[in-house]
């Protein structure tokens, strides 16, 4: 038996699918700034020695990761209420599940970073007079960026990709759109292909991008 | 009053005494130079100078300031993190392995202590962090970064570096000893011309030859402990304590 495959239907259903493109590709922004701020500062914070700080922000970020973000996304959506008594919308459920869950993340990544930096470059800072915080933003921040640069882009990319769960709390992203117009004209494997592709558009021009920049980094500071 | 006064001075890490209460003076203008075998406590009481290492006991005085701590009625109290940049600018150190920030050219390396700390305007750190580089032979590679520059001028800039920030002490850890045989003269040449204009420096350094021509007065280490201290030629000749002695002939043997 041979499959007749159709493609026009997802030319007809362009408006559908590329609006679910958008969706997505907000979602993944906000979350992604979102994630990247919370996870700078449990970085930052993690470290401070007032009591209970860090074993508290360790334990939150061991769980984060501990729990799938399929579960941590629709436990928030259905139990949170029942428990709270206060009612997201998908949206914002949506975004705030997927920023607590990659928040563990980039913390990780940024921790790895801060820690990697050469004690030697930190006390050629403080040699030369430099505060605490000034040692961070002109010597170890710089240095860090460059150096978690790969596994952030990385993570970027799982985000975006995560975003996929939000139709499960029916938000209108890329595969619960295509999902939904496959419904409707019986053509599931070219929608899904469709879908397939336009996420492989979006990301791979970004990690060649990242490339390119990692390259850059690396041939004007280490040749 | 001295410059620099070192009064009974004990670094512990856990149950390991480095240091068993050192007392130094240092006059302006003197070159002192640190001797001593590995683990003796050299670069242990050079990191305390500048607070880099924190001294469990005794204090460190800069021009009658007490160093990274400071009197409140009779208690001792940690300087504020600005407090103790301010003391830290005063005296420079050049690392063991150079310690230059690879994101940056040799000249932004020069020119970030003023800038970002003396809050000097580019324009002049510029003139002046291209007068140090010039100072140590280097102003032709102000653009370089470091990892295109040898390990010598690696440690040229990185003395420049200290040198752009007026300091009134320059600390040298073990200068040279990373270095290949073939690049410590150049190191050297230019420490000497810093004690040739009358800087004061203090030079942990295991360069005998270079302790013995350039130093005014060796302090020798052992345990923690100053087991000797003079001019070279005391340190050096045949008055010296017998440890210092069997020290300094292992290195002539």
């Amino acid at each position: 038996m041979q499959y007749e495959w159709n493609f026009s239907v997802v030319w007809d259903y362009r408006a559908v699918l590329l609006a679910g493109l958008l969706h997505t590709v907000v979602l993944a922004i906000i979350t992604i700034i979102a994630s990247m701020i919370l996870g700078l500062i449990l970085a930052l914070v993690r470290n401070s020695k007032i009591p209970f700080v860090y074993p508290t922000i360790s334990t939150f970020i061991s769980l984060t990761r501990a729990v799938p973000v399929l579960v941590l996304l629709v436990w928030m959506y259905y139990c949170l209420p029942i428990i709270t008594g206060l009612k997201l919308d998908g949206y914002t459920t949506v975004i705030i599940a997927l920023s607590i869950y990659s928040s563990a993340f980039f913390a990780e990544i940024f921790r790895g970073g801060i820690q990697s930096i050469d004690r030697g470059h930190i006390e050629a800072a403080h040699s030369v007079g430099m505060t605490r915080r000034q040692t961070f933003q002109r010597i170890v921040a710089p240095l860090a960026f460059q150096r978690i640069f790969p596994p952030l882009v990385n993570q970027c990319i799982l985000v975006l990709k995560n975003t996929t769960l939000a139709g499960y709390v029916a938000v209108p992203e890329l595969l619960y759109l295509g999902q939904q117009v496959s419904i409707r004209t019986f053509r599931p494997l070219e929608l899904l292909t469709a879908v397939a592709i336009l996420f492989v558009v979006t990301i791979v021009p970004l990690t060649l991008a990242a490339e390119y920049f990692e390259k850059k980094f690396h041939e004007k500071y280490f040749r | 009053m001295s410059l620099l006064t070192i009064r009974n001075l004990h670094k512990t890490y856990g149950s390991l005494e480095v240091l068993k209460g050192i007392n130094l003076t240092v006059e302006a203008g003197e070159i002192l130079g640190f001797i001593g075998a590995s683990g003796s406590g050299k670069s242990t009481l050079l990191r305390c100078i500048n607070h880099m290492e924190v001294p469990t006991q005794g204090e460190v005085e800069l021009e009658g300031e007490t160093v990274g701590v400071k009197r409140v009625g009779d208690r001792l109290v940690a300087r504020s993190s600005a407090e103790l940049s301010l003391q830290r600018r005063k005296m420079a150190m050049v690392f063991q392995h150079f310690n230059l920030w690879p994101h940056k050219t040799a000249l932004e390396n020069v020119m970030e202590g003023p800038v970002v700390v003396q809050k000097i305007d580019p324009q002049t750190a510029r003139t002046k962090a291209m007068a140090a580089l010039k100072r140590v032979g280097l102003a032709e590679k102000a653009d370089a970064y470091p990892s295109r520059l040898s390990g010598g001028q690696q440690q040229r800039v990185g003395i420049a570096r200290a040198l752009a920030l007026e300091p009134r002490i320059i600390l040298f850890d073990e200068p040279t000893s990373a270095l290949d045989p073939e690049l410590v003269n150049e190191v050297l040449a230019v420490i000497q011309g810093l004690a040739n204009d009358g800087m004061t420096l203090i030079i942990v350094t295991h360069e005998m030859r270079f302790a013995r021509t350039v130093c005014d007065r060796v302090v020798f280490l052992e345990h923690g402990e100053i087991a000797d201290a003079g001019p070279p030629s005391h340190i050096f000749g045949p008055e010296a304590n017998p440890r210092t002695r069997e020290f300094v002939g292992n290195y002539h043997g």
